[in-house]
């Protein structure tokens, strides 16, 4: 029970952890990204879509990948050169992601979807080790991207805090036109940060598909990358806060199963809408806190 | 270009080049667009019992839009449009079906009621976690909008299930709680006279009272509403509320005029579709309703090339967001600086 | 000597306005080049055309006889020419260090106890005081940011370094040491370009003077060759008379009266027992440096924010709120405390509280008595606008100074509060809102204007105070001097 328990809570943050730091760098460059969702459906479709008709999980991550690449690169060209509103052309990145999801998936698989299943994703250990009680399920049987997406947590810190790039791209969320003014090229710094986001979120959509699910249903992100919108919040922009709000929320999601599969009596309605309401509760206690880039959200144009 | 030409070019235009981008997207997709657009159109308006569902369509999306249009007025970015409708929808139903023995008048009054109510407290609270703990806003309408759901079917699984508890719906509501319908077979009815009858409302209160013009201006320089004495907070939890009331509204409407009965999926995502019928209106509550006529249609009409063309109906999503896209676009700062957008500026809620 | 920068012929369009119109201008390695105008006479468009932020419409740069020829500060940059400007560029939220990493000292990699060090050996050898606080900048006092702005300018080891209006933000005693700051940059082989509008500035420093007004450059000289009398004839063109406005000696009945006013924020005092007395007809300068407790001061007068204590008297009986709408204030910022550029001229009017009460009926607007208000105002005040429907944002910057002061006396109120009045106008619109101001004293109302322009607090106000650290002391008018007033703005010689 416990084992479980704390075996899907990590898995089940690590793709709100892969999303919430590719928007966290993203943040860091100034943008505010609601359309991480959108992106996140693309590419659990995409993942789906490639690794089906090809058989290669390797093909699933790429496309998913190359999915969440397209649709950040529309939210970049919305948002950084066309300079407009960014919670609006976020909303009408995740309209957009699920209509064209929808449509696809109905048009190739057809209207009922038929139970269609791909392969999943192993677990990267095997053997003795991996069957250790509590240790083993929880931390030695996961797949590739948990460990890669954890292993993040400290590359991001360095590259935040301690490269160059960091500093630039904290520089441009900070004061676009005096970091344009020292040639730091702020519309570039914000398309590299679009695209490495598109990238880790492309992973995170792709793990709902071919690390849990192993299907695809429309809408399956379910505010998922809501939630790791929140988490960056939660997380008061650091890297490490951020890891510790996905176990959090890993946890909620996590306990849905476990609670369900006891009988609580309690309606499981309430532990599906556990994760969005202490999302509320832990934004209302710990809200804003932390250094907001200060020119979050704020379009920019260049004189 | 004048402004009440450039309100009415632009959003026409953008509308032009989403279907153009949908047609190219028809054709990739194997289908025919010229005949897949002319079966929208017919199916949309091909005789008056379509033009009739057409109306009956847009009427949840004029409520939505509405309550977009006066949230977005003052940069307050409630998403959560899609989760008051549900809210009030529940509220409308719970309330409605023990109302059996009331008068039509005070039924309908009640379940109307009920459901703004709804709909506001769910606004208000999170205009009210906005001011007092600068909870992101669109973060808690669109977590209000997944509990939202996870009530109703709690709801039509639990305590208003039908009596024979077998379906994941709701009992019927009582005759007395029913609207009217018109001219059957068409299930025309007050509900698109009321939300028809809101439109000047919300347009009087956002230019022409004082409470009005203090959200606008808060939405576009919060410093210097500040600077003057106008509190950003009272204003953003009224907005909000009146925002969140109007969806709720919408929902109870649906209910008490069209299904008569709450189900799971009872929203096929009117609220976010809001934002598109906003959008396109440049938030002015008046043209939220041809705006909403425009959305209805092609709502309506996707239905029918669902059943002939067999092209999904969630084609309507992409074109919404398509369209989304093509207004902000036309709007970018980057061509006309300086100049009014549709948008007010956008300011991040206090920052901590 | 050979020009190691050229610019030929320069134009730039803004719209319609012509901000340059082929200027011709040069800067040579050891020499201090001074560019004078008034504001609004092209000056920073030209350093941004130099500097790559804006591309000319016509003309070219050179830099060694060879033409730089795409527009963007890191062209500039690499080719050695860096700017400092008016308002420091720099990054709040970043350490002091981090600020100066994006400089020039170390170009590869982020080695931040390396860029310290160098930083600190470069101030050393210019003699040139910088502190770097190791969290953020809050704190740091401007004229410590222009210092940071500076450093990190220099970093990129500029051939030709342009500062822009460097000495505004200055406390008076500070001038003195940042006039050798340049002659040391000079003596290094930099080509320094000095844009100021304070013409013994540039005449105490500089080894040649180009003079701009209106977009065309009106003069070449040098300081052995002209006197200030000249240069300030040649600034102002044809000769607008610089009405200095008559001294009231009228003093009427006291009006307002503030009693120990503080206001404490996270244990700091911002403003710090401010006490005075303001009778009819009388106008009240007070002076300071910014950043200290002016700005909280108006923000107290304006209501929008509660002293911590201490109140304040209004003929003698204590403000309410209500009663507060017979102080108007006029914000220092325009665009973003003042007006809201987006919205029509008329609605811009019912920002203010007095007139938004006026003009409504239960809630409603009046809007037609509020339109046919702003028609008179319009015309009252010479704002050059087509309608009261126009937004804000088409305004030229002197009208819509204008507009802000209409609104505020609209209302009538018995005070007047300005901050900053003149900033950013020029001469002659600087004149023609003094003189408003200086009628409404006339007619019975009281005025307080607070700036940090010293020209500005002498030529209007009957008395002169000055705010230093959140504390105010007035200057008995027997010694006021210049000097006097600049040691108390610099928090030389206070005592309570």
């Amino acid at each position: 029970m416990l084992d479980a328990f704390l075996s899907s809570t990590i898995s089940m943050a690590a793709p709100l952890l892969l999303a919430a730091l590719g928007e966290l760098l993203v943040e860091q460059s100034g943008l505010i990204n609601i359309g991480i969702e959108g992106v996140m459906l693309t590419a659990a479709f995409c993942a789906m879509a490639a690794a089906y008709a090809t058989g290669s999980i390797a093909t699933g991550l790429g496309c998913a990948i190359a999915g969440a690449l397209l649709m950040s690169g529309l939210f970049a060209v919305m948002a950084v050169n066309l300079a407009v509103n960014q919670v609006v052309a976020g909303t009408a990145l995740d309209i957009f992601a699920l209509g064209v999801t929808g449509v696809l998936y109905r048009r190739i698989f057809g209207e009922t979807g038929k139970a269609l299943t791909v392969r999943t994703l192993r677990g990267v250990f095997r053997g003795a080790l991996a069957r250790l009680p509590l240790v083993g399920p929880a931390l030695l049987q996961q797949n590739g991207l948990v460990y890669f997406a954890f292993l993040m947590v400290p590359v991001l810190h360095l590259v935040l805090y301690r490269t160059r790039w960091g500093l630039k791209l904290r520089a441009a969320g900070e004061r676009p036109e005096a970091a344009d003014a020292l040639g730091l090229g702020v519309y570039c710094l914000r398309w590299q940060a679009l695209m490495i986001s598109g990238v880790m979120t492309g992973l995170s959509g792709a793990y709902l598909t071919l690390g849990y699910a192993n299907t695809f249903v429309e809408g399956m992100s379910a505010g998922r990358g809501f939630i790791a919108l929140s988490i960056v919040i939660l997380g008061g922009w650091r890297p490490v806060r951020i890891a510790i709000a996905s176990l959090l929320f890993g946890a909620a999601l996590a306990l849905q199963f476990v609670l369900q599969a006891v009988n609580t009596g309690l309606p499981y309605q309430l532990f599906l809408a556990l994760p969005y309401v202490l999302t509320l509760v832990v934004l209302t206690i710990l809200g804003g806190q932390g250094p907001v880039p200060s020119a979050l959200g704020e379009p920019y144009v260049r004189e | 270009m004048s402004p009440v030409i450039s309100a009415t070019v632009k959003p026409l235009a953008a509308m032009a080049v989403a279907i153009g981008l949908l047609a190219i997207g028809l054709a990739a997709l194997g289908a025919n667009p010229a005949v897949t657009l002319t079966a929208l159109l017919s199916g949309a308006f091909g005789d008056w019992l379509a033009v009739a569902d057409t109306l009956l369509k847009a009427t949840p999306l004029v409520f939505t839009g509405l309550s977009v249009s006066l949230a977005f007025s003052g940069s307050i970015w409630n998403i959560g449009a899609e989760g008051q409708l549900l809210f009030g929808a529940l509220a409308a139903t719970a309330c409605g079906i023990h109302l059996a023995r009331w008068s039509h008048v005070a039924a309908i009054s009640a379940v109307l009621g009920a459901g703004a109510i709804a709909g506001a407290l769910a606004g208000a609270l999170c205009g009210w976690l906005r001011t007092r703990f600068s909870v992101n806003e669109v973060i808690s309408t669109i977590m209000l909008n997944f509990i939202a759901l996870q009530a109703v079917s709690w709801a039509v699984h639990g305590p208003l299930m039908e009596p024979s508890h077998s379906y994941p719906i709701s009992q019927k509501l009582p005759a007395a709680a029913c609207m009217h319908w018109f001219f059957p077979p068409s299930r025309l009815n007050c509900g698109l006279l009321l939300a028809i009858g809101l439109a000047p409302a919300c347009y009087f209160w956002l230019y022409r009272t004082n409470s009005g013009f203090e959200l606008r201006a808060v939405g576009r320089n919060p410093r210097a509403t500040a600077f003057f004495g106008i509190a950003a907070g009272p204003i953003t939890v009224v907005a909000m509320a009146l925002s969140g009331g109007l969806a709720g509204l919408g929902g109870a409407v649906q209910v008490c005029a069209i299904t008569q009965r709450l189900f799971e999926r009872f929203s096929p995502g009117w609220g976010y579709e809001a934002i598109a019928v906003a959008l396109v209106a440049r938030l002015n509550p008046l043209a939220v309703v041809p705006s909403a006529l425009f959305f209805g249609a092609l709502d309506n009409g996707a239905q029918v090339i669902q059943r002939t063309q067999g092209v999904s109906p969630v084609l309507v999503q992409a074109a919404q967001g398509l369209i989304i896209f093509v207004l902000l676009a036309f709007d970018t700062p980057i061509l006309a600086r300086g100049r009014s957008a549709t948008l007010p500026h956008h300011k991040q809620p206090a920052d901590a | 000597m050979q020009n190691l920068l050229e610019a030929c012929a320069i134009t730039k369009h803004f719209g319609a306005t012509v901000a340059l119109d082929a200027v011709d201008f040069s800067a040579r390695a050891g020499e201090i080049h001074a560019l004078l105008g008034q504001n609004g006479a092209g000056k920073t468009t030209l350093m941004n055309i130099l500097a790559g932020h804006l591309r000319p419409d016509l003309g070219t740069v050179t830099l060694d006889g060879v033409a730089i020829k795409t527009a963007s500060p890191q062209t500039a940059l690499r080719a050695g020419i860096a700017a400092v400007h008016q308002s420091p560029m720099l990054f709040e939220h970043l350490s002091a260090v981090e600020n100066l990493a994006l400089g020039g000292f170390v170009r590869r990699g982020l080695a931040l106890n390396e860029v310290a060090e160098r930083a600190g050996a470069m101030a050393r050898s210019l003699s040139f005081p910088v502190q770097l606080p190791p969290k953020n900048l809050t704190g740091l006092s401007l004229a410590q940011r222009m210092r940071l702005e500076i450093l990190r300018a220099l970093s990129f080891q500029p051939r030709v370094l342009m500062l822009d209006e460097p000495t505004g933000l200055l406390a008076p005693g500070e001038l003195s040491g940042f006039l050798d700051l340049l002659r040391a940059l000079r003596n290094r082989g930099c080509a320094v370009v000095f844009i100021t509008h304070k013409l013994a500035e540039a005449m105490a420093v500089a080894d040649r003077i180009t003079m701009l007004r209106a977009g065309r450059v009106v003069d070449q000289t040098s300081p052995p060759q002209t006197t200030i009398e000249q240069l300030a004839a040649l600034m102002l063109g044809n000769a607008v008379e610089l009405a200095r406005p008559k001294k009231s000696h009228r003093r009427g009945a006291e009006v307002l009266r503030l009693e120990g006013l503080s206001l404490e924020v996270d244990g700091v005092a911002l403003v710090d027992e401010v006490s005075l007395r303001l009778h009819a007809g009388e106008i009240l300068a007070i002076a300071g440096v910014d950043g200290n407790g002016q700005r909280e001061l108006a923000e107290i007068l304006a209501c929008s924010r509660r002293p911590t204590s201490g109140q304040i008297l209004l003929h003698g009986q204590p403000a309410g709120a209500r009663a507060m709408g017979q102080i108007a204030v006029v914000p220092q910022n325009r665009d973003q405390e003042g007006l809201i550029p987006g919205m029509e001229l008329w609605e811009n009017l019912l920002l203010s509280p007095a007139l938004r009460r006026q003009m409504q009926t239960a809630g409603v607007q009046r809007r037609s008595a509020a339109i046919a208000l702003c028609s008179v105002l319009l015309k009252r005040f010479s704002i050059r606008a087509r309608s009261p429907r126009q937004k804000a944002a088409d305004l030229s910057g002197g009208h819509r100074q204008r507009l802000m002061i209409a609104r505020a006396l609209a209302s009538r109120p018995a005070v007047l509060v300005a901050h900053d009045l003149t900033r950013g106008l020029d001469v002659s619109a600087a004149a023609e809102v003094s003189r408003i101001v200086r009628e409404f004293a006339d007619q019975g109302g009281a005025a307080i204007m607070i700036s940090t322009d010293l020209d500005e607090v002498f030529g209007l106000g009957d008395r002169i105070a000055v705010i230093s650290r959140g504390r105010l002391f007035e200057v008995p008018t027997a010694n006021l001097t210049i000097e006097r007033v600049g040691l108390l703005m610099a928090g030389v010689g206070q005592h309570r």
